[in-house]
């Protein structure tokens, strides 16, 4: 391996050293503060690092690994949610009594492994990131094991998933069998010439049923809304986002490498499954009480839009999907972090009638739940909109007027059930519960700041997506 | 039929009754113990595939340690006593055949692939001895065993937190 | 040898395992039934691996090791999944005093 292709690397080298750290730092027995800020700064090495190699790029680390814009761009949306999980973290496990400390180290841990799903273009290295993935999720799940829901939903969680990667190595034998090579570029020249025969489709059909699984598309939705609501609020806020894209980022290259969206067949199986996740998504959370579940089945309808700009298979195709995915990251984060905020020792903030009245309790918290369900719900100004939109116009535009006229058809859907809920926070208010534990000041100051300024990230998206576009643009040159 | 057709059929039939036994037997000790039995098996085959590498680490990983720890657990909360009958008559019999459906299907649609009467090598071919295997391992997938090391972390944190009380 | 012995035997013993996770309800051997399916998987990755090598070994003398490999890191895979998984099986005892999966209900729908 050359010292260039190791230095590609080095972003994930900074990731994987900044669990040790922290392993470290417990070993040492430094305080809850001093891990939060550590782990923070070495995810701020790890943005540095990216910024430093981006010149070398793209890399390829044969036959595993491609280290190119497309990677760095699905990375950066990775690392930007466990960021702020992180910073929302904080304020949720101090005021728990089990200790707060693996937790990080579990985080960073995730993270790698969703970082490395973007740079994988290889069987090998796809699984591995995915089970590292995993792995560390079965045990963030989990995490709070005294109250039983934790332990339920972990379990629910590790057998499905243990499940769905047995499937998904079937697939890939088979994938294996037909080609002889698990690379992804050499199994699309392989296929080029050839039409895809059974095998090729059996395998096809496994893959996909893993992939659904991790994406919680419908059919393979049924995990969703049990692990949403049993995880920990920042660990739900993880699955949403940093878990899925690594998921579609592989998703993607790999479909691109072995030109999935050319096969009629193939196109009209991930129509289905995004009509369906449409569909199914928004009408199971029309009736909704508990906020967590809410949330679970809208990032089920909304994974279901994001295949609809999947469908393409061009650069338009990922532009819209890259903006889409930060955009709503953006927006579920500042969700769930209020739902973080709002959660008591002994319970998250899961009921709608916690809601209640929130405006005129706390106008902050309100206003920004307030604008990031305006943006799940693709009002104008808000990124949610503006991300549907070009969604829209790269369906449109490739002639996929059917998932096309079911996105706005069921976004109209979903206004309903959103709307509900801003009009809960504007209701008339209970009295507030005190807290248990005084919190450190600077922390709760960083927490409001953290998503006040996920609340203007989501309005000058909305307002002025054009500079975020030619990022997204740049980055897809290095290739 | 020589030797090595016996050897297959014989190693077959032991890998699917006892399989087979994992999953009627009542006892989760015996079905542990029947596992071992179907890895011993599954080993087998590989030493017969002349790869001699996955057969000794199978035989350590999971019938040596990964089927003690499964052992262990089950001793650790006592469950060998578990007398009641499983699930109602009818979703077993929906489970046997909805398993029996996807061999059909599966079955079906290997029947007519193009790999049909391409030989497998067994007995000679040296890419399963530890020098080959070693050498792909610390130089192109030299990255991948790195980070399974990081996989190995995450599942140690993940058990200790998880399971300390 | 034929690739397609290995192949029904490998589909077999993925059946069986499927088979064992949908009747039983002992979370335990569930969990057993999927380390069944991915020892299924294992085999047919090596038959193919020997198959490939056979079929392409006079331009690549290593052909079809990448199967093996593979096999290799599945097996990995399996013993850090493993740990985790009965760690919180054990939790799940601990909690309700039972490691039957129908107890698995509680969170409402």
């Amino acid at each position: 391996m050359s010292n260039e292709q190791l230095l590609a690397l080095l972003p994930f080298m900074v990731l994987a050293g900044a669990s040790i750290v922290v392993i470290l730092m417990i070993a040492a027995r430094l305080s809850h503060t001093a891990i939060q800020v550590a782990g923070f700064l070495m995810l701020c090495f790890t943005v540095l690092a990216m910024g430093y190699v981006r010149d070398i790029l793209p890399q390829e680390i044969l036959p595993l690994f491609i280290i190119d814009g497309f990677a760095a761009l699905y990375t950066g949306v990775i690392i930007f949610s466990v960021g702020v999980v992180g910073l929302l973290s904080y304020i949720y496990f101090e005021e728990r009594e089990e200790n707060p400390k693996e937790y990080y180290i579990l985080l960073f841990l995730a993270t790698l492994g969703a970082a490395v799903l973007t740079i994988s273009r290889h069987f090998v290295s796809l699984f591995l990131g995915l089970e590292i993935l995993s792995v560390s999720l079965y045990a963030l799940i989990a995490y709070l094991r005294n109250r039983n829901n934790a332990i339920e939903s972990g379990l629910k969680y590790l057998i499905l998933a243990a499940l769905t990667s047995a499937f998904l190595l079937l697939g890939m034998a088979l994938f294996y069998m037909e080609t002889g090579s698990m690379e992804f570029n050499a199994i699309g020249q392989k296929l080029a010439g050839s039409d895809p025969g059974v095998l090729f489709k059996l395998g096809l059909a496994l893959m996909v049923v893993a992939i659904g699984f991790k994406l919680a598309l419908v059919p393979f939705h049924l995990w969703a809304a049990d692990v949403y609501q049993g995880a920990p609020a920042p660990v739900t806020a993880f699955i949403a986002t940093a878990s899925k894209v690594g998921v579609f980022a592989v998703l993607m290259r790999f479909s691109l490498a072995v030109n999935l969206q050319q096969s009629e067949f193939l196109l009209n199986v991930f129509s289905g499954i995004a009509i369906a996740s449409m569909i199914l998504g928004n009408i199971l959370a029309l009736r909704q009480q508990n906020i967590k579940r809410l949330l679970a089945y809208s990032s089920i309808a909304h994974l279901g839009y994001l295949i609809v700009a999947f469908l393409p298979g061009t650069r338009e195709g990922i532009e819209a999907s890259v903006f889409y995915l930060f955009a709503y990251a953006i927006t579920i984060l500042s969700a769930f972090g209020i739902v973080t905020i709002l959660s008591t020792r002994m319970k998250d903030a899961e009921d709608l009638s916690v809601y209640r009245g929130l405006f005129w309790r706390k106008p902050l918290l309100a206003a920004v739940l307030a604008v990031s369900l305006f943006s799940l719900a693709g009002i104008p100004l808000t990124a949610g909109f503006f991300a549907k939109f070009i969604v829209l116009l790269t369906g449109a535009n490739y002639n996929l007027w059917l998932p096309v006229i079911v996105l706005v058809l069921t976004s109209v859907i979903g206004l309903y059930y959103y709307l509900r809920i801003i009009s809960t926070l504007f209701a008339s208010a209970p009295a507030a519960e005190p807290r248990h534990k005084p919190l450190h000041p600077f922390f709760h100051f960083v927490t409001y700041a953290t998503l006040f300024v996920l609340m203007v990230m989501i309005c000058v998206l909305g307002v002025f997506p054009g500079p975020a576009i030619e990022g997204i643009r740049q980055f897809l040159m290095i290739r | 039929m020589n030797v090595s057709d016996i050897l297959f059929y014989f190693l077959s039939a032991l890998a699917i009754g006892s399989a087979i036994l994992v999953v009627i037997s009542r006892s989760p000790i015996y079905s542990v113990l029947w596992l071992i039995v179907t890895f011993f098996a599954i080993s087998g085959h590989y030493i017969m595939m002349n790869a001699q590498f996955l057969g000794i680490v199978n035989l350590i990983v999971y019938a040596g340690a990964i089927m003690v720890l499964f052992l262990f657990v089950i001793m650790l909360i006592n469950l060998n006593t578990d007398a009641k009958p499983q699930k109602g008559k009818w979703l077993r019999l929906a489970g046997t055949v909805a398993g029996g459906c996807l061999l059909l299907v599966l079955v079906a649609a290997l029947k007519n692939t193009e790999v049909k009467g391409m030989g497998v090598q067994v007995g000679t071919g040296d890419i399963g001895l530890i020098n080959q295997l070693g050498k792909a391992l610390f130089t192109e997938y030299v990255v991948p065993f790195e980070i399974s090391s990081i996989l190995f972390l995450s599942a140690m944190v993940g058990a200790v937190v998880i399971g300390k009380k | 040898m034929p690739i397609e012995r290995y192949i029904f035997l490998a589909i077999a013993l993925f059946c069986i395992g499927i088979a064992g996770v949908l009747i039983r309800r002992n979370a335990i051997i569930v969990f057993m039934c999927i380390e069944l399916m991915l020892n299924a998987v294992n085999l047919l990755l090596v038959a193919f691996s020997k198959m490939h090598h056979l079929k392409a070994t006079a331009a690549n003398a290593t052909a079809g090791i990448e199967g093996q490999l593979f096999v290799f890191f599945i097996m990995v895979v399996a013993a850090a999944e493993v740990s985790v998984g009965l760690a919180i099986i054990v939790m799940m005892y601990r909690n309700v005093h039972s490691v039957d999966i129908n107890f698995l209900n509680r969170l409402k729908h």
